[in-house]
């Protein structure tokens, strides 16, 4: 095998993360879905292949533990690299905060995209990316926040007016349907189903970059890194082979139940 | 011994004299020979001939009319055929005809039958009075008049029923007398285990003609199945398998005699008369019903208002404890609450009851069943301080504040609910604004990737810094 040189983009604590995201969030998908869709034969029918809908309740409450707990994890993580005073949180090349190059590498993509423009230099997180952890940011509060109110609805009734609740349906179920819209069709592309990246990018599961890719999708940090010096300390070994075929396993069988639940519900909207 | 003996000789001699019966020369041992019936009717054809004495109960005519006779099932016979012990002339009045001298075979049919049992009694039939003297007539040839002179309330209620005037258009279909009750000789007490009218044995009887659905199609009888729905009904269970006399059978709803067709004012089944027909049973329920939205409403004749059956159904009544119907009977709520229907079924309760879950409020948990009111009646449990009760039969602590959740919102409609109705046009303009410059965007890039993986393919590595 010409092995090319490997370079580290997410750390363990990044990948286990981004695991509970996947589990939790298929999971959601699967046990909530059927409620959303109830109306449907196969909404119906999923609902009875999970053991109907007190199981499913009963699970998607489950799945949505999962999901406070990575967003607690995450949050404890960037708590401690602001106590560890690591520079570069809120601000500059390594932060997840949108800044004004984003806005302009979105009009050069534009202009690429045309063929007017080359591609541009993308530093460790492309504007595509920034949007996708800030929709998960945005997701987990919102859904999360409306799934309390409807889990315990007497305790919330005590300091909130009970209309709260409509809300709280209307919320749920349209920013779930945004949620499971956007990862299974906008996520997906972007990150795996591109041709570029067909079938899909492992970098998520294995934590490593070739450095080809590296240079392609990311220039500006690679670039960054070796006029700074550090590109070695972000060498990697190359991924072994259980971890390559674990990312593959995996990785494909949660695109394939993303697209078929997707597929549902583009065919329920037409139909 | 001896005596024995002897007993058994004049048996046999009795029995060698009766075999050849009905024929005149049989009779024992009289000197003068049998009459003609010439010879009776030179008397008994004289219109005026009367009794010496009258008789109670019987009439004093002695007239028997012979075209009467000639016309009769009897026709062949002779007068001494059945007046057996009779002399021209005789002064004394002859003993009454014994039918069973000929008709052997129907005496023991009558053995047990309510007729026969009757028979002993005074006023009871006896052959002629369903058969007839003189005029007796062959069994086929005999109307329900026969039935109508001891029975005949019953009669007259029955030609006022569907079975009656089917008959009387000339159905040879529709029941009759003996198609419940069977035939007259050996016919049963209602109230004998073994009779076709039994309580518990009933619906059998009535499955005689109404579980055929070519039956059904031919009268155009709506429900071709109806024996097996009610088999399979609470009713038909409680009947047929529990044997309890106070479930309700064919005749408890639809009458007996009075059997009428629903659209009939006076039927019982008529949409009006629901009620009370189940309430003969159901009375605690009736009377909670009275009271209810509906009630009031069917009582005021409004047609549309639902009645027992409506819910319930009339011959698949199912337990009310089971999830099938009372997820079912949500649907049924519906057929008229359509609106109500539509926004229940966008709330928790409304899409987990689809899926089959019954734990979570349903329609009668918060409007009531019998006792429903209108949302506007004070006394109503979704009216006013009673909501909070109402809520808090599932959800314990609910306050005031938790029943200002909207059961039956609309976020559609901007005039009664506006924050539901600007909170949906928010989600929906995010989730459109969302997918459609995503969409575009990743629309745009696929050909443009696509163009990538084929150059880098060609390329090999490290074309693209």
């Amino acid at each position: 095998m010409s092995e090319g040189r490997y370079y580290f983009r997410f750390n363990l604590y990044h990948r286990i993360l981004h695991g509970m995201v996947i589990v939790s969030f298929l999971g959601l998908a699967v046990t909530g879905l059927p409620l959303k869709y109830a109306q449907t034969g196969w909404g119906l029918g999923l609902s009875h292949a999970l053991g109907g809908p007190f199981t499913a309740g009963y699970l998607h409450r489950f799945f949505a533990i999962i999901t406070f707990s990575y967003f607690a994890l995450h949050l404890g993580y960037v708590a401690r690299l602001i106590i560890l005073r690591r520079p570069g949180i809120f601000w500059g090349p390594d932060s997840m905060v949108p800044q004004p190059h984003d806005l302009v590498q979105l009009g050069q993509h534009v202009r690429y995209f045309v063929g007017l423009g080359p591609r541009p230099r993308f530093g460790r997180w492309a504007y595509w990316e920034k949007f996708d952890y800030w929709a998960v940011f945005w997701g987990v509060s919102i859904i999360g926040a409306s799934g309390l109110l409807l889990w315990f609805p007497t305790f919330f009734a005590l300091y909130l007016p009970g209309w709260i609740f409509n809300v709280a349906i209307i919320v749920h179920s349209d920013e779930a349907l945004l949620a499971v819209g956007f990862i299974f069709t906008i996520h997906f592309f972007n990150c795996h189903l591109r041709p570029e990246k067909l079938p899909m990018d492992p970098v998520i599961f294995t934590g490593r970059l070739e450095e080809e890719e590296f240079r392609h999708e990311h220039p500006a940090e690679y670039d960054r890194l070796r006029a700074e010096g550090r590109l070695e300390s972000r060498r990697a070994d190359p991924p072994p082979r259980w971890l390559r075929n674990f990312s593959l396993v995996v990785g494909l069988s949660s695109l394939a139940v993303g697209l078929v639940l997707i597929w549902l519900i583009i065919a329920t909207a037409i139909r | 011994m001896a005596r024995l003996l002897t007993g058994l000789g004049a048996l046999l001699l009795l029995g060698s004299a009766v075999l050849p019966a009905g024929s005149a020369e049989a009779q024992p041992k009289t000197a003068e020979p049998k009459p003609s019936s010439q010879d009776c009717l030179a008397c008994h054809g004289d219109k005026d001939l009367k009794r010496g004495a009258p008789k109670p109960g019987r009439r004093d005519s002695l007239f028997a009319d012979e075209a009467v006779l000639k016309a009769s099932a009897h026709a062949p016979l002779e007068c001494v055929a059945c007046h057996r012990t009779a002399t021209a002339p005789h002064d004394t009045p002859l003993p009454p005809v014994q039918c069973a001298g000929c008709h052997d075979k129907v005496r023991a049919e009558l053995t047990g039958g309510v007729h026969a049992k009757a028979s002993g009694q005074a006023g009871a039939p006896a052959c002629a009075s369903c058969h007839g003297t003189h005029d007796v007539r062959r069994a086929a040839a005999m109307t329900i008049e026969g039935c109508a002179s001891c029975h005949a309330r019953q009669v007259d209620v029955y030609r006022g029923s569907v079975h009656g005037r089917s008959r009387q258009r000339g159905d040879g279909e529709a029941a009759t007398c003996s198609s419940c009750h069977g035939a007259a000789h050996g016919v049963l007490a209602k109230s004998d285990p073994r009779s076709s009218t039994y309580h518990l044995n009933l619906p059998r009887t009535c499955a005689q003609c109404h579980a055929d659905p070519a039956l059904a199609k031919r009268h155009n009888i709506p429900i071709a199945n109806v024996y097996q729905l009610y088999m399979d009904s609470i009713h038909g269970r409680a009947v047929t398998k529990s044997g309890l006399l106070v479930a309700a059978n064919c005749s408890d709803c639809h009458g007996s005699h009075e059997i009428r067709p629903h659209a009939d004012p006076a039927s019982r089944i008529n949409h009006a008369n629901v009620p009370a027909t189940c309430g003969a049973c159901h009375a605690g329920i009736l009377a909670q019903y009275a009271e209810s939205v509906h009630g009031k409403a069917v009582a005021k004749g409004v047609a549309t208002a639902p009645v027992c059956t409506d819910c319930h159904s009339a011959h698949q009544i199912r337990r009310v404890e089971g999830a099938p119907w009372q997820l079912d009977v949500i649907r049924e709520c519906g057929s008229c609450h359509k609106e109500s229907l539509r926004t229940y079924r966008d709330t928790f309760h409304g899409k987990v009851t689809v899926l089959g879950l019954a734990r979570v409020a349903k329609c009668a948990d918060c409007h009531g069943a019998h006792t429903v009111r209108a949302v506007d009646d004070p006394a109503s449990s979704v009216a006013g301080a009673n909501l909070v009760a109402t809520c808090a039969k599932c959800h314990p602590g609910a306050t005031a504040r938790f029943a200002e959740f909207r059961p039956h919102a609309d976020p559609s409609s901007k005039a009664k609910f506006p924050i539901l109705y600007y909170s949906y046009v928010l989600m929906t303009t995010l989730l459109i604004g969302t997918f459609a410059f995503f969409g575009l965007h990743s629309l745009l890039w696929l050909p443009r990737s696509l163009v990538e993986r084929l150059r880098r393919r060609r390329g090999g590595e490290g074309t693209q810094p």
